[in-house]
């Protein structure tokens, strides 16, 4: 009988009583299909797969990577809470040696959260990966470095944000050229924060890209680039809106191109995202990316509309890829000379929208330059629906000088000025809210 | 009158009843041919056998030949399309893989074809196999390629069956499996029918026959002959039914301990219904669909081998033979009962002399040791137990609902049955923490619980307006439905379907009929609705008859 090469636990959570609205993308009929596909297949029968139960993420888990304006439970409902809940335990099935691989099939996805909280956007309330993450670096701290390969569709700016500061953790994303698709970001120059250049690295592809281009970028770029970071763990945001069939976006993926993709990359975790094709895509692609992790063959795994001459990229299209990898690995190497910051302190400002709910925010942003640590931030957040915060965060590691920093920022914010001010200090594990 | 057999491995059973009680019980061996020893469990009862109205058989019969591997190993016919490689499924050289594809949502994109099933079925004939199951991917949405695959090929064999009949649950390697155990052991069957019903006739009764299935209910013979896979794994049913029904607290979570000689079977029964292996039960290491209990086994018995390993006591899990009280090789628990004067028929010199080494290794009283062994004993079924129940509550759910109030499931009493049980009883009152129920008749339970179990049948209805069809897979309809249709209309419809296929079995009354799943999801395309997707599992469920009385 069929056996798994590595053992692999699967954690599905389709959430049959939730959705966004009755005919939004995000609502209960999503994984139907792509679980009946999955039963039929007789996947979690075979020798090494198995299927958990998913978990519940606290408010503090909740905390660790937010600030969630104004508190966690006016912006999530429980569906997220088991969502995240979901990843959590699959990071903990790999972390104990229950299995070797896990896949959280969960939704709703989290990609699009940022690490100010102020309402919906992309379809995402909390960043289900980063939450994760952090539950993580809390539990085990034996992990330091962590690579998140990003393959949904659209650019996970969310998760970009999170980490756009901290160099233990690598972001790298691959998605349609933000010229052409929300959320219009992640392009080469977005390189990482002062204190982590070269930790974020952006690989917008162009339109009708298929398995030839993605693959190119994973065996070309990502592959060497993770080979040289050696993280301790590699997580992969699985989005599948990159499938021939998306509704939403323009790629050409096939579900044997994702199952090659993590079959190469061979993530430890990987966590569902988008993907709205939920008949023609989701049941195949997860079939191949569950058989994937195992070590399962899954080469007779195929979409009943396949038509590989049809969806074949343009040669022009391999090219331009190629020169993409070729610079972007140019970057890479460069990294330490790229755009090297002044000691002090450095600023940044941003609009940030979000279409779910249909706000718009103001952020100012200053971090103190560090080379003994990630750096302590803080982030004035003014959102139009009236609340202004301050959120402080004293990272992993923090040196005296950063953690000093951290905390007199804290103590020190205008009380008039804000309707509450946030601090995360990582290392003590402590998130408080002084509401003003 | 009543009449209910359970054929097991070592004893065959029997009991009677009439009236609402118990009027005879009979206990003998099991001798080689299984219609002799039912011939002969008969006679024992010496009861008026023309009165007996209804009889229910409980036999290893299809688990003995699928075990063994004496039945005649049936052809295949199986088509799939793409996915994972269907060959690794196959048993034998006589699977054929056929083009056909059926997708999630039951429409067809790769058609069947005829000549090349007429080319498979010549060679099966000239093979001279006796039978051919035929099944497909996703026949539980739609049943057209079995169907016409059937329809090309019945003619050739003898023994012919789908996929789709068998189970409305999706899993097609465990409906290949069940496919091919179903059709392999309808030989079997058929001859067993011929002897038994020959062999009740000669006995004078002339009643309804009905047979033990693994999931606690029962079904006609006329049934068993088309599924005989679902009798696979009665006898664990039996002993449970048994105690359910020898049960004066129904409605409370029970574990029950089938206690043997080698190993302790442990089930649980909530409100009076059994839980059952959720994704059907596995059979000489193979996973089928068929509908069973969920029971699990520990190496922990009346017999058990007592031992000191490294200077610890260790109790089992294996048997070397009867306890050196009567005659045995090595002590056992019944010795150490026997010591304790708790089992009279045992030699207690013979006993006290098994033990007294081990007692003096460890430095203590052989009366100590002897409640020491039985402890050890009861805390593996205890540990076991515990596990099982574990095991239940992690099980996966999908609604919010679901994780936020999980129904969690604690058992409050025990019920033992088997031989040693009721000496047992304080012992495992102790492990457990619970009341332990030890109920009279429990030396024929089984045969109890196969005479009073109810008849049960399952069938899964899948509904989708936007495709405007409805299939229910087990019964073979698959008919076309307007964009209306609600959850409502379709309970109505199974409801009407179980009850009609069960008066053609000739059975009627109060069928306690109860929804196992119901679904309902939104299809929307576009941004707009564009109909509604189904799900529905309805059941008679398992239970014991009304009319029965446990005080007797």
């Amino acid at each position: 009988m069929l056996t798994a090469k590595r053992k692999t636990g699967l954690i599905f959570f389709p959430a049959y009583d939730w959705e966004i609205s009755p005919t939004h993308p995000e609502r209960q009929e999503r994984l139907l299909y792509t679980q009946d596909q999955v039963l039929e297949e007789g996947v979690l029968d075979i020798e090494g797969i198995k299927e958990f139960k998913a978990g519940l993420a606290t408010d503090k888990d909740i905390c660790r990577p937010h600030f969630c304006v104004p508190d966690v439970d006016s912006r999530i409902t429980p569906s997220h809470n088991v969502s995240a809940g979901g990843c959590i335990e699959a990071a903990r099935l790999v972390l104990e040696g229950t299995v070797e691989r896990a896949f959280a099939l969960v939704r709703p996805p989290g990609h699009h959260a940022m690490r100010v909280v102020q309402g919906a956007r992309g379809f995402c309330n909390i960043n289900i990966e980063a939450v994760m993450i952090e539950w993580v670096r809390k539990h085990y701290p034996r992990i330091k470095k962590i690579a998140v390969v990003d393959t949904d569709c659209h650019h996970g700016d969310g998760t970009q944000d999170i980490y756009w500061h901290d160099p233990n953790v690598l972001y790298i994303s691959l998605h349609q050229d933000g010229r052409t698709l929300y959320p219009g970001s992640g392009f080469p120059e977005e390189f990482g924060g002062p204190n982590a250049r070269g930790m974020t690295l952006n690989v917008p592809l162009p339109p009708r890209t298929s398995d030839a281009g993605i693959l190119h970028v994973i065996e070309n770029f990502v592959l060497p680039v993770i080979d040289d970071f050696k993280p301790d763990l590699i997580i992969n945001s699985a989005g599948q809106d990159n499938h021939y069939s998306d509704p939403i976006t323009n790629m050409s993926f096939t579900a044997g191109g994702y199952a090659r993709l993590n079959e190469l990359l061979s993530p430890h975790i990987a966590v569902l995202e988008g993907g709205y094709s939920i008949e023609a895509a989701l049941p195949y692609v997860n079939t191949g990316i569950i058989l994937a992790l195992a070590g399962v063959d899954y080469s007779y795994i195929r979409e009943p509309d396949l038509n590989p001459d049809r969806i074949r990229e343009d040669p022009r299209i391999i090219d331009y890829i190629k020169n993409l990898c070729d610079k972007l690995l140019d970057m890479w190497n460069a990294r330490g000379t790229i755009d090297v910051p002044e000691p002090g302190l450095q600023q940044r400002r941003r609009n940030i929208f979000y279409d779910t709910d249909g706000i718009t925010e103001n952020q100012n942003e200053v971090i103190r330059v560090c080379t003994l640590c990630p750096g302590a931030f803080r982030i004035d957040s003014n959102a139009d629906t009236g609340y202004r915060i301050l959120g402080v965060h004293i990272p992993w590691g923090a040196c005296s000088r950063c953690r000093e920093q951290g905390l007199s920022w804290f103590e020190d914010a205008d009380a008039d000025r804000y309707y509450a001010v946030y601090l995360q200090d990582m290392d003590n594990d402590e998130y408080c809210v002084k509401v003003t | 009158m009543i009449l209910g057999i359970d054929v097991g491995g070592t004893h065959t059973d029997a009991v009677c009843i009439d009236g609402g009680a118990v009027r005879a019980t009979a206990k003998t061996l099991t001798v080689g041919d299984l219609v002799h020893s039912i011939r002969e469990v008969i006679r024992a009862l010496d009861i008026d056998c023309r009165k007996v109205e209804r009889t229910i058989l409980s036999t290893t019969l299809s688990t003995n030949a699928i075990i063994e591997k004496t039945f005649a190993p049936a052809g295949m016919i199986i088509s799939a399309g793409p996915g994972i490689d269907p060959r690794n499924y196959f048993l034998t050289d006589d699977f054929h893989l056929v083009s056909g594809a059926i997708d999630h949502r039951g429409r067809e994109y790769i058609p069947i074809r005829p000549d090349e099933i007429r080319g498979v079925s010549s060679k099966l004939k000239a093979k001279g196999v006796s039978g051919v199951g035929i099944v497909s991917k996703f026949s539980a949405r739609n049943p057209a390629h079995e169907q016409g695959i059937h329809s090309l090929i019945k003619g050739d064999f003898e023994h012919v069956s789908m996929g789709h009949t068998l189970s409305g649950s999706l899993n097609f390697p465990r409906r290949i499996h069940t496919t091919f155990f179903n059709t392999s052991v309808m030989p079997v069957q058929k001859r067993f029918m011929l002897s038994v019903r020959q062999a009740l006739a000669e006995l004078g009764i002339e009643s309804q026959l009905l047979f033990l299935k693994a999931d606690g209910g029962t079904y006609p013979a006329s049934a068993t002959e088309l599924y005989p896979v679902e009798t696979i794994l009665s006898g664990p049913a039996a002993s449970m039914m048994g105690g359910l029904a020898l049960s004066t607290d129904p409605g409370i979570t029970t574990l029950v301990m089938d206690i043997g000689g080698t190993t302790t079977d442990i089930g649980i029964l909530i409100q009076g219904v059994p839980i059952l292996e959720p994704k059907g039960v596995s059979i000489d290491g193979l996973k089928t669909l068929v509908r069973g209990l969920k029971v699990v086994s520990v190496g922990a018995g009346g017999d058990s081998c007592v031992s000191l390993v490294g200077g610890e006591l260790r109790v089992g899990p294996h048997r070397e033979g009867p306890p050196v009280c009567l005659g045995g090789p090595m002590p056992t628990p019944m010795d150490a009962l026997a010591v304790l004067g708790s089992f009279p028929s045992g030699n207690i010199d013979k006993a006290r002399s098994a033990i007294a080494p081990i007692a003096g290794v460890l430095g203590v009283g052989i009366e100590d040791v002897s409640r020491q062994i039985v402890s050890a004993l009861v805390r593996n079924m205890r540990d076991k137990a515990r596990e099982f129940i574990d095991e239940v509550n992690r099980y996966p759910v999908y609604t919010i609902y679901e994780m936020l109030h999980p129904e969690l499931v604690e058992p409050r009493q025990v019920l033992a049955i088997g031989g040693p049980a009721a000496q047992l009883r304080p012992f495992l009152e102790d492990a457990f923490g619970m009341k332990c129920v030890v109920p009279g008749h429990a030396m024929v339970a089984n045969a109890l619980g196969a005479a009073l179990a109810r008849t049960t049948t399952q069938i899964t209805m899948v509904a989708d307006t936007q495709l405007g069809r409805m299939v229910c897979p087990e019964m073979g309809i698959d008919e076309k439905v307007g964009s209306s249709l609600t959850m409502e209309d379709l309970k109505k419809q199974g409801k009407g379907i179980l009850t009609e296929h069960l008066a053609l079995q000739g059975i009627t009354g109060n069928l306690e009929i109860s929804i196992l799943e119901e679904q309902t999801f939104n299809i929307v395309r576009g941004f707009s609705s564009a109909g509604r997707n189904f799900r529905l599992k309805l059941q008679t469920k398992p239970g014991i008859l009304d009319q029965w009385s446990v005080t007797c």
